[in-house]
C-alpha cells in the first residue's frame, strides 16, 4: 500500500457515521434546483390558497352564513395544507426517486453501504426542513392574508392572536414533516417517481376522500384515520373538506400521522435491505 | 485484496454468475474479460454490495463490503458513468460523496484536477458528454485515495487521448502498489495494460492467469520454421506429438511446443533451418479461443 492509504483518519463509529451521512444528504438536498422549485411552489400555493380560503371565510361571515363573528387568520393555513402538501410531497419524493432514476443510488450505497442509515439520514434531513417550510410559508401566508383581509371591504372579521398563530403554524410544520417521512419511505419502497407520487396521493388524499364519500360507516371511520384527516384533526381544523367533524382529538390525530410515517419508513427500509440496488 | 468465494447470482432460474472463486492480486492491473452478458458487471456489483449474492461471498481485505466503515477510502469503483444526478454539478456530487466518508473537501478539487475536469466541474452533470461523465466517475472512484480501484468499461465514450490517459492512469495506480480490477471488451487495450487476466463466460470462470501465460497457452501461439526439408521436419514433429501445419513448400507452423523443442528436433533430424521464430497470438485471438461456446448473445456465423 502507498503511504496515502496508510495515513487515514481513525475510523469513525456509530453517531459519527450518521453525522457524516446527514452532512452528505444535506448537501445533496440543496445542490439541486428541484428543491428550490418545490419550496417556491409551496410558498406560492400557500399564499394563494390561504388568501382564497380566508377570503371565502370572511365572505361567509359577512353574509351571516356561519355563526362566528371573527376568524383566526392562520386557520386558513391549516386548510390550505390540503393543497400545499403536494409541492412538498414532490420534494420529499425526489430526494429518493431521483437517485433511482439517475442511478446515483448506486454511488450513494457504495459510499454508505448500510442502507438503513441512508434512509434515516434522508428522513432526518427532510423532517426539519419540512417543519421550517410549513412555519415559514404559513407565516408569510398568514401575514399577507391578514394585511389584505383586514381591509374594510372584507368586513374586518379576520383576527390574529399570537397563541393561535403559533399553534397553527407549528402543527402545520409537523404535519408536513410527517407526510414527507411517509413519502420518502414510499419512495424507497417504490423507487419510481410516478409510482411514489401515485401511492402518496392515494394514501394522503385519494383514498380518504373516496372512502369518505362511499357512504359506509366503516369506510368513513377508516378514511378519518388516513393521513389527510388525521392531519386536519391534529392541526385542530374546524373547516375540512367533508364538512363534518373528525371524531377524535388532536393528540390522536398526531398518533395516526406518526403511525403512517413509521409505516412508510418501515416499508421503505424492508425493500431497501432486500432488493438489489 | 478482493476475494470471491463460490460467488453465485441467480435471477429466477437464470444463473448469471456461477460459483466464482478467485482472489484479485494486489499491486497489479487485473483485466476482467468475458462476452456481453457473461456476468462481469453483476460480479462487480456484488463486490461493492449493491447486489446480494444468491450463494457464496465476497470480502475486501477480509471484510464484507457493508462492514467497511469508510468504503470509499478502501475501494473506489466506477460502475456506471451516469450514476450522477443530472441536475447536480460534478463538484457538488463529489462534495456529497466526500462528506459521507469523512474525506477532506480539498480532495474534491484534487481529483477533479487529476481527471482534467476542473473547468466543467461547476456545470450540471447532465450537460456533460459521456467522456466527461466517465472522467467524473473516475474522479469519484479516486476520491478516497483507495488502495483498490475497480472500473467497469472505463474507456467507454472516451476519445483517443482519453483512452491513452486511462491506460496511463491504471498503470500508475498499480505502480503505486494499488490493486486495479478493470473490465473491458477492448482486447487490444487489455493487452497493453493488464498484468493478469480473469476470463469468465456464462458466469463461469474460464481462466485466471497472467497475461503472458494466457497468450502462451493459445493454440495460435506457435513456432514458425522455414526449411528446405519441410516434409522431413513435419513428419518428425508429428511423430513427437506436435501439431503441424504446412504453410508452403518450405514453411511450416508447429503448435503446442516451445521453440527450443522444435529446434532440438530439427537438429536431431539433421534438418537445415533458414528461420525459426515464435509467432505470438494476440490477446484477441487467445480470448476468442477461450470464450468460444460461451458467447451469451452472439450472432450465428
Amino acid at each position: 500500500m502507498n503511504t496515502a492509504t496508510l495515513t487515514r483518519t481513525p475510523s469513525a463509529r456509530g453517531p459519527r457515521l450518521l453525522t457524516r451521512t446527514l452532512a452528505s444528504e444535506w448537501s445533496k438536498l440543496w445542490s439541486v434546483r428541484s428543491t428550490w422549485w418545490c419550496l417556491a411552489s409551496a410558498a406560492v400555493l400557500m399564499v394563494l390558497s390561504t388568501l382564497t380560503l380566508g377570503g371565502a371565510h370572511s365572505t361567509d361571515i359577512a353574509n351571516h352564513n356561519v355563526p362566528e363573528k371573527t376568524f383566526e387568520a392562520s386557520e386558513a393555513v391549516v386548510s390550505a395544507t390540503t393543497f400545499v402538501q403536494f409541492a412538498l410531497i414532490a420534494m420529499a419524493m425526489l430526494v429518493i426517486t431521483s437517485e433511482y432514476g439517475s442511478g446515483l443510488i448506486r454511488a450513494t450505497f457504495q459510499a454508505t453501504p448500510v442502507r438503513g442509515r441512508v434512509l434515516a439520514a434522508k428522513a432526518m434531513v427532510l423532517a426539519p426542513v419540512m417543519f421550517v417550510a410549513g412555519v415559514v410559508t404559513g407565516g408569510i401566508a398568514t401575514a399577507v392574508e391578514y394585511l389584505l383581509l383586514s381591509l374594510d371591504a372584507f368586513g374586518g372579521s379576520i383576527r390574529v392572536t399570537p397563541a393561535g398563530t403559533v399553534a397553527d403554524l407549528c402543527t402545520t410544520g409537523v404535519y408536513f414533516a410527517l407526510v414527507s417521512l411517509l413519502t420518502v419511505g414510499l419512495g424507497a419502497a417504490m423507487r419510481s417517481a410516478a409510482g411514489t407520487l401515485t401511492a402518496a396521493f392515494m394514501l394522503v388524499m385519494g383514498l380518504p376522500l373516496t372512502l369518505a364519500m362511499s357512504g359506509s360507516q366503516v369506510a368513513l371511520d377508516i378514511s378519518m384515520r388516513m393521513p389527510m384527516f388525521a392531519g386536519l384533526a391534529f392541526m385542530g381544523s374546524t373547516d375540512n373538506l367533508t364538512g363534518g367533524r373528525i371524531p377524535y382529538s388532536s393528540a390522536e390525530g398526531l398518533a395516526w400521522l406518526v403511525a403512517w410515517a413509521v409505516l412508510g419508513l418501515v416499508a421503505g427500509h424492508i425493500v431497501l435491505r432486500r432488493r438489489d440496488a | 485484496m478482493i476475494s470471491l468465494n463460490g460467488l453465485t447470482k441467480r435471477y429466477g432460474d437464470k444463473i448469471v454468475v456461477s460459483d466464482l472463486s478467485l482472489s484479485i492480486k494486489t499491486g497489479a492491473v487485473t483485466g476482467f474479460l468475458g462476452p456481453n452478458g457473461a456476468g462481469k458487471s453483476t460480479t462487480m456489483r456484488m463486490i461493492v454490495g449493491l447486489d446480494r449474492p444468491s450463494a457464496g461471498s465476497v470480502t475486501i481485505g477480509g471484510l464484507p463490503y457493508a462492514r467497511i466503515t469508510e468504503p470509499l477510502r478502501t475501494i473506489g469503483a466506477l460502475l456506471d458513468a451516469r450514476a450522477v444526478h443530472p441536475g447536480r454539478s460534478g463538484h457538488a456530487h463529489l462534495v456529497a460523496l466526500a462528506r459521507s466518508n469523512g474525506i477532506p473537501l480539498r480532495r474534491v478539487a484534487e481529483v477533479l484536477e487529476t481527471v482534467g475536469l476542473g473547468a466543467a466541474a461547476r456545470k450540471r452533470a447532465g450537460a456533460l458528454s459521456l467522456g466527461m461523465s466517465q472522467r467524473l466517475g473516475i474522479a469519484a472512484a479516486l476520491l478516497g485515495d483507495p488502495g483498490i480501484l475497480m472500473f467497469d468499461e472505463p474507456v467507454n465514450g472516451l476519445d483517443t487521448d482519453g483512452v491513452r490517459w486511462v491506460r496511463g492512469l491504471m498503470r500508475s495506480l498499480a505502480d503505486e502498489g494499488r490493486t486495479v480490477f478493470v473490465s473491458s471488451h477492448l482486447m487490444s487495450e487489455m493487452q497493453l495494460t493488464a498484468d493478469h487476466l480473469v476470463v469468465i463466460g456464462k458466469g463461469r470462470l474460464i481462466m485466471d492467469a497472467p497475461l503472458t501465460e494466457v497468450i502462451a497457452r493459445s493454440s495460435l501461439t506457435a513456432v514458425v520454421a522455414r526449411t528446405p526439408h519441410a516434409g522431413e521436419l513435419a513428419s518428425r514433429l508429428t511423430a513427437a506429438g506436435i501439431g503441424v501445419e504446412r504453410l508452403g513448400e518450405n514453411e511450416l507452423v508447429a503448435t503446442g511446443a516451445a521453440i527450443e523443442r522444435v529446434g532440438d528436433i530439427a537438429h536431431e533430424a539433421g534438418v537445415r533451418l533458414h528461420e525459426l521464430r515464435t509467432r505470438e497470438a494476440s490477446l484477441e485471438q487467445a480470448y476468442q479461443e477461450l470464450t468460444e461456446g460461451s458467447v451469451e448473445y452472439g450472432a450465428r456465423t
